[in-house]
């Protein structure tokens, strides 16, 4: 996997792979400084993922505890992927466990995929891409957390299918209905 | 024709995401010549596609620093299980690169029962076999003593239990220095046990003080012996493998 890196500004941008590596060996030996380095450096794109794929009042939490798991963890991390893949995935798997916790209230999701059904197919405002990300927060959760890991973080379908525990034909199948929802909310029209 | 009602419709994001196989492809590629519908289906979908991989990272609104850097900066401190008051308490969790944080297990009711059960049975086939002195049924003693632990079991006087109380020793040794991996509620479930099987034990040795040649108390004795070591291989067995 090699997902994708987006400045806040949108623009794809090399990561500091090299810089990285000297923080997160400072890090493992207990550098709380490299280690807050690492975490600006990382923290936007982190929030970003677990926002996305958990929603707004999940996400300051979950990042947190991201970070906290990636310092107890930060010893592994072996240097064999640039350590934004390494913390992703970790941040991945933070959150699938965080979904498991959450699966009851599920029912939640499935009343906002009725919401998401009824949104006007233009957005009234002009800023579309706030607009998207409304739609993506209405999403089922299912096909919405396919979805972010493949359209927005560039996964393969064989690998969130791995992650999730289903097929890779099941995640096609979703990720082709999220993105049949979301069609009539960029402003392109249907 | 309308995409809702076209065969290829779901099959739109695959020839999107380049994933159809060259005939599939091929096919689709006139369809899409001839439909309006799925034409257009095509470009929205490639649409949002462009939209997802440019969206922005996302910072938070606070910052989350502060937070993050008092939960790391808790005591590396190794966990200690205090049983003395029968609940368990536990020092903080330590945090921090290489930390040791050792595992902790717990088991769910029907597992402890399931435990149980176990225990039951293996105690009822070992008493069975005391009893009627089948050796076959008896599982042998840990230890390297040559001598046949049923030739122990079922000495019908002063039943010698040195070689059990030498294996309960060492077992219960192991239990003790790895007690505070184990779930307190699993702690408790074992230390019951025992008291009830040491219990037992108590009464068939005071028994035999008496009566030193009674066949069925030596008998019972050594069933307790064996119900004592059984449950706590099996406390150990827990340990090895979970530790």
């Amino acid at each position: 996997m090699s997902p994708r890196v987006t400045s806040a500004s949108g623009t794809p941008e090399v990561a500091p792979v090299a810089t990285d590596f000297q923080e997160t060996a400072l890090a493992a030996a207990g550098d709380t400084r490299a280690f807050e380095r690492l975490y600006r450096a990382h923290v936007a794109r982190i929030h970003g993922l677990v926002r996305r794929m958990l929603g707004s009042d999940e996400a300051t939490e979950v990042t947190q505890d991201v970070f906290v798991r990636a310092w107890q963890k930060i010893g592994t991390f072996r240097g064999e992927a640039a350590f934004g893949t390494w913390l992703h995935r970790l941040a991945v798997n933070v959150v699938l466990t965080r979904r498991a916790q959450l699966g009851t209230r599920r029912d939640r999701f499935i009343a906002e995929e009725q919401v998401l059904e009824n949104l006007p197919a233009r957005p009234a405002s002009r800023d579309f891409s706030l607009d998207f990300e409304s739609a993506m927060a209405r999403l089922p959760e299912g096909a919405r957390h396919i979805f972010v890991l493949h359209d927005v973080e560039g996964y393969r379908h064989e690998e969130i299918a791995g992650l999730l525990g289903v097929t890779s034909g099941t995640t096609k199948a979703q990720l082709h209905r999220a993105r049949m929802l979301l069609r009539g909310h960029l402003g392109t029209g249907r | 024709m309308s995409p809702n009602r076209d065969a290829w419709t779901d099959r739109l994001s695959e020839y999107v995401d380049g994933e159809l196989d060259p005939a599939e492809r091929a096919a689709l590629e006139v369809h899409l010549q001839l439909c309006e519908g799925c034409a257009g289906v095509v470009e929205e979908l490639r649409a949002v596609l462009l939209r997802a991989g440019t969206l922005e990272a996302s910072a938070p609104e606070t910052d989350l620093w502060p937070a993050i850097a008092a939960r790391i900066a808790a005591p590396r401190k190794a966990r200690v299980l205090d049983l003395s008051d029968g609940r368990g308490r536990r020092a903080p969790r330590a945090a921090g690169p290489g930390a040791w944080q050792p595992r902790r297990w717990s088991f769910t009711l029907p597992q402890l029962a399931a435990a149980a059960v176990l225990l039951v049975m293996l105690s009822s086939v070992t008493m069975w076999a005391v009893l009627s002195r089948r050796p076959a049924a008896v599982p042998p003693l840990p230890g390297p003593s040559a001598a046949s632990p049923v030739t122990a079991l079922v000495q019908p006087a002063g039943f010698e239990s040195a070689r059990y109380d030498a294996a309960i020793a060492d077992l219960e040794r192991v239990l003790r220095e790895h007690r505070s991996e184990l779930d307190p509620a699993t702690v408790r479930v074992i230390e019951q046990n025992l008291l009830i099987i040491d219990q037992a034990t108590a009464q068939a040795r005071k028994a035999l003080a008496a009566d030193p040649a009674n066949r069925y108390l030596n008998g019972h004795l050594a069933a307790q012996l064996m119900r004592k070591l059984t449950l706590l291989r099996q406390a150990t067995a827990i340990v090895a493998v979970h530790g």
